[in-house]
Parts: C-alpha cells; structure tokens; sequence
C-alpha cells in the first residue's frame, strides 16, 4: 500500500504542468462554487430578513379564523396577557400590537377602499422599516390622535400631500359606524406595491376609539433573535398560549405560512443557480477526463512494461484511481481554501454594487451584499466535484484493465 | 247592437286571454321586483345582523322611487343615527354625520357588505338590473298552499358586469318573491335570501321578514323585518340626491 501511494504521488509530479492546470480546473470550480453559493445562501438571508422587516415579522399570533377573512369581531381580546408571556421567552427578541380594518378613506375629490392598520408607533419602528421608508413628512408619534401615514401610491391615487385631509369611514368592532378625519402626516414608500398601494396607518390609540376595540387587536407581530429561533419559538409558543383564556382561541403563525411566496421565489432561484452549477461542474468533468486518459494513452508502454513484470490489473487500476483522487483532493483543498478565504474577505468588508448603495438604503436595506459562509455552502459544492470527478477517472482506469503486456508495450 | 256586444264581449276577453297565455320568466321577475317596490314607496325597517358570538340590531327608515332609485337613513341605534345610503342606478354614496362628507362608494367597495350585514354593497346597486343582467329561463311551476310557485333560472348575461356566476328565483303567482339563490362562476350555490313571513302591509301582498345568510355560515344570517310600508306616495323630487342625503325628511 506505502508503495502505491509514493507511486501514485511520484506519478502525478512527472507531467507538473499537466497536474498543476488539472489541480487549478478543480480548485477554481471549488472556490467558485464554494463563493456563489456562499453568496446565494447570503442574498437569500438579506432577502428574507428585508422582506420580513417591512411588515410581516418573524411571526404573527391571532386568532382563530381571522386570518381568512380579517372579520373585525375576531380579535385578540386581552393582548396584555399574551404580551406578558412574550415577556418571559428569551426567544422572543421584540413584539408590537397590530389591528386592521378595510375602511374608505376619501379625499376631496376622491375614495379608495384602503386597509386602515393602528400601530404602536415606537414598537412598530424597533421591529420593520416602516420609520425609515417614511418619505415625505413624518412617522406617528406615541399620543398623536387623528394623524395617519399612507403609501405612496394611495396618495397618488387620493391626489393628497402632507397635511392634507382625509375622511376616514368604516365599520367598527361593533358594526357600527366608524367614522373621523384624519390629518396627512407622512406618506411612505416601502417598496412593497400592494402595502404602498392599500395600507394607512393610524396609531393603536386612534385605532382602538375609532373602530370601537375596547382595547382588544388583531394581531400581534413578534420577531426572535435569529430565523432559526423561529420554529422552537412557535413550537413553545403554541403550548403557552393554549392555556390563555381568551374570547377566541389564538393561533401562531410563522413568517414561512404567512408569505408563502417568499420561499418559493428563493426556491425557483436556487434552482436556476442549480442548473448553473451542474453544466460548470460538468465542464470541468470533461476536461478532467481529457487529462486523465492523455495520461493513460500516454503511458500505454510504461503499464505494459509493469503488467509484464507481474504487476495485477487490479493493482494498476487502483495506482491509477490514487492518482487521480490525489490530484481531485489536492485541488479541493485549494479550491475550499481558496474559496474560504475569498468568502470571508468579502463577507468581512461587503460588496458594494456602484449606484445600488441609494437604492438599497432608500428600501432600508444594508448597503452591501455580504456573502455568509456556512458548512454547507463550504462543503456542498466541492462534494459535488469530488463525485462526479471520481466518476470521470473510472473511464480510464477501466480502460487499463484491457491492456495486454506484449502488446502494450509494443505501442507507439 | 248585436255586432257592439260581441265588440265588448271580445274587449273582456283580451286581458283574460292574454293572462291565461303563461307568463314570461323576465315579466314574472319584473313584477316581483315592482311588487316591493311599487312606483315609489316608503318603508321602516328592522335589520338583526346576527352572529353566534354576537347580534346587532338597528332600524332603518327607506324611500324608492322606480327601481332605480333608493335612500336609506339608520334611525337607531343612537352611535349610528343619520348615517345614509344613497342608490341611484348602478352607483352609491353614503354619508356620515360625523365627518358630514358624502362619499361615493368606489369599485373596490362594492364586494363589502352593506352596514355589516349579509347584503353586500352590490345587491343593493345591481338589484335595478336583475332583468336585464341575466337571461331568465321558467323551468318549473310547483304549488305551495294552493298557489303556484314558479321556478326561475336565470344565469348572467356573458358581459353583464355582475358578481354572480347564475341566480335563481322562487316566486309566487302573487308576485311574492319567496326565495332567491346566489351562485357563483363555478356554480356553486353562495348565498340565499328568503322569505320567512308573507304579509299583506300598504295594500299588497308581501314577504315581510327575509334572511339572507352564506351557505358555509348558515349560523351567522340577517333578517329584514318590514315594519311598516306605505305605497306609491307623492314623494320630493329632490328626495334621491346627495343634498337629500344630509338632510333626512322628518
């Protein structure tokens, strides 16, 4: 065995350049492999973590039934009591009160039906974005009693500005008649069309007098210390809750089952860099293959000179397959090295995109992209390659066994 | 003399013939719609909107004229009172005392249910066009109580610009309409409205009580009660406007 393998390294330093160009295809597919997807894994994080941000949360609790039709009446009657218990998880890093209402909310000389949301305004702003997408005006403040904020194209829609007048009319908790004027006190933009186009924002106080709550809401929006937190978090949650006594029956929701779209939309990209991958790591099989029977053709004599001397069939065969996993690990390590390294440099200092930087700070996101290295974002892509290059140099090495001595060495 | 008696006697015999032919399925609807109606008319109303958890009731005073025009003010409970409805043709407006604004109900509104009850915003606006939105088609006559009931089927109209996929109608040989059903584009059975309680208030024959409820919530339902009703009365011509709206007749 000691002796094969001081061969099969021996072997592989007799062509240095041949196996230099071989060991760089690989690691350059490694460390390319090893930072996309360290890249996608991170876009995909900064995807979620904006999307959350805006409005959704990590996670919702409402009650039973409301999320279908948002009925008014189904609401959270004592969200002082569920506060208390989010009090208590360390997995709950912040929560804030929600309550909606479809209302007309009309100006002058025009109506839209607009989905009227009361927040708590300093809750809202430590958990989503809300306060930096404001653009025009000013976010709510804690006491104010008939401002509201609107999207941006809502008040293109109403033809209203700051400080302009709008009548608000719906139905209350109690199906009478809600109905007040409201003071344009900013307008936002969060870059999500359907929350830009329909959502109106009123504090939680205006909310509760108006549409008649008695100091109930509809939804509370909480969000843990990291994604992974979620699911323990919703799992401990369910079973505190459970024995809360309230008018309806509570139920947690995650971020995953309230924005369904999210993931798939992460899923269909993934599976397009997929694709990507697989014809790259395809490639460089093929040139993998190209060297390794140059090396089998190329020494057609040598092999028939040790096959004469006794050497098995098996035991060339296997010389060979030391050979080129040697070449295989020698430039994955380089690759996973390189390809760390790369990774974190970048994750370390960001990339920033000319010109995006307004764009992504206008949104309220980071201004760099930062890739996230992970074991599985290291390790899956050069799996990939060891696999399928181990499969590229059985050709070869099964093409030695049909070598016969005399006639191996004869040629040319 | 002779030849003016059979003149006369054939004179008589014009309306009686003509009501022995069976009577169209868009005349017997018409007239169902005209009989709660008639030329103009005036109404109180009781509306329960009732919930399992959960009832309300409120009071509703109500003027027509045709069957295009309609207003509706809430008389009690008092957090309510004044607050109108205007229908004239396909279009609404309502009005709040409080804000003293009357805004015209836009496109997006007109799904929502009207004063939280069961009715939606657009059985009210569309309810002037059953005739001419779908096709009516007479498939059956049934006797209930020694009357005849005809059975109407009536999908909508391919470019009707209506919510329902078909309706279908029981109505009484007295014009009293006893039961309407809402289908959607799938054909699914929706929402039904009928009556409970048929009384004879102004002069005709009428369904006094209706409740309309979801068929995937028959537990959550609203009843109209008519409690008193007046027919063809001299009526303002300025009564169906949006000024009117603000300021109710008393």
């Amino acid at each position: 065995m000691h002796i094969e393998l001081t061969m099969a390294w021996r072997n592989i330093w007799r062509n240095p350049r041949r196996s230099i160009l071989t060991i760089l295809a690989i690691a350059f597919a490694c460390l390319l492999l090893v930072f996309m997807l360290s890249f996608q894994f991170g876009s995909y994080a900064d995807m979620i973590r904006f999307s959350l941000n805006i409005h959704t949360g990590h996670l919702q609790i409402k009650a039973e039934g409301y999320q279908k039709n948002r009925e008014i009446r189904k609401v959270i009657s004592d969200p002082a009591a569920v506060a208390e218990r989010l009090e208590d998880r360390p997995d709950i890093r912040d929560y804030t009160f929600r309550s909606n209402a479809f209302s007309l909310l009309s100006s002058e000389k025009r109506t839209y039906g607009s989905m009227i949301t009361g927040i708590v305004p300093d809750r809202e702003a430590r958990l989503t974005t809300i306060e930096a997408v404001i653009r025009k005006g000013d976010y709510l403040a804690t006491g104010d009693t008939n401002q509201v904020i609107i999207g941006d194209l809502l008040a293109e829609n109403l033809r209203v500005d700051v400080g302009d007048e709008l009548v608000l009319l719906g139905q209350a908790r109690d199906g009478s008649v809600a109905a007040s004027m409201l003071a344009v006190a900013g307008i936002f933009s969060s870059g999500q069309e359907e929350m830009d186009r329909s959502v109106a924002m009123i504090t939680r106080d205006t909310f509760d007098r108006l549409y008649f709550m008695r100091g109930a809401v509809h939804e509370i929006v909480a969000v843990c210390p990291s994604l992974a937190d979620v699911k323990p978090a919703v799992t401990g949650l369910k079973e505190t809750l459970s024995g809360l006594d309230m008018r309806y029956p509570l139920k947690v929701w995650t971020w995953q089952e309230l924005i369904p779209g999210l993931l798939q939309g992460i899923k269909i990209d993934l599976i397009s860099g997929v694709i990507f991958y697989l014809i790259m790591i395809i490639v460089v099989a093929f040139s993998i293959l190209n060297t390794f029977l140059m090396a089998v053709f190329e020494r057609t004599r040598e092999f028939g000179v040790l096959l004469a001397l006794g050497v098995s069939h098996a035991r060339l065969t296997h010389l060979l397959m030391l050979e080129s996993s040697f070449i295989c690990l020698v430039g994955m390590a380089a690759g996973i090295a390189g390809g760390a390294a790369l990774t974190l440099y970048f994750q370390h200092t960001g990339i920033h995109i000319a010109g995006a930087a307004e764009i992504l700070r206008f949104y309220g996101l980071p201004e760099a992209l930062r890739p996230q290295l992970s074991w599985l974002s290291l390790l899956l892509g050069p799996a990939v390659v060891f696999v399928v290059t181990f499969l590229t140099a059985l050709y070869p090495a099964w093409r030695v066994r049909r070598f016969k001595p005399v006639e191996a060495m004869h040629a040319t | 003399m002779k030849r003016m008696l059979f003149l006369t006697l054939c004179l008589m015999l014009i309306p009686s013939l003509s009501f022995a032919a069976e009577r169209s399925a868009e005349s017997i609807i018409g007239d169902a719609l005209d009989q709660m109606r008639g030329m103009t008319s005036r109404s109180t109303n009781t509306m329960t909107i009732h919930r399992p958890d959960w009832e309300r009731v409120m009071t509703i005073e109500g003027y027509t004229r045709d069957r295009e025009y309609s207003i509706f003010w809430v008389l009690s409970p008092p957090r309510d009172e004044g607050n109108g409805t205007l229908k004239r043709g396909n279009e609404m407006w309502t009005y709040n005392p409080k804000v003293n604004r009357v805004i015209k109900l836009p496109p997006s509104m007109m799904a929502q249910s009207w004063m939280g009850s069961d009715f939606s915003n657009d059985d009210l606006a569309k309810s002037d066009t059953i005739v001419e939105d779908y096709t009516h088609r007479l498939t059956d006559v049934t006797t209930v109580d020694g009357k005849k009931v005809y059975i109407i089927d009536s999908p909508a109209k391919p470019e009707a610009p209506v919510i329902w996929g078909r309706l279908r109608f029981e109505i009484r040989e007295d014009n009293v309409l006893l039961k309407e059903e809402f289908f959607d584009e799938d054909g699914a059975l929706v929402k039904i409205m009928e009556a409970l309680e048929i009384k004879t208030m102004g002069g005709r024959v009428l369904a006094s009580t209706l409740k309309v409820y979801k068929t995937d919530a028959p537990d959550e339902y609203t009843l109209l009660v008519v409690d008193a009703v007046t027919f063809d009365l001299a009526l303002p011509s300025n009564l169906f406007t949006r000024s009117a709206l603000k300021n109710p007749p008393r």
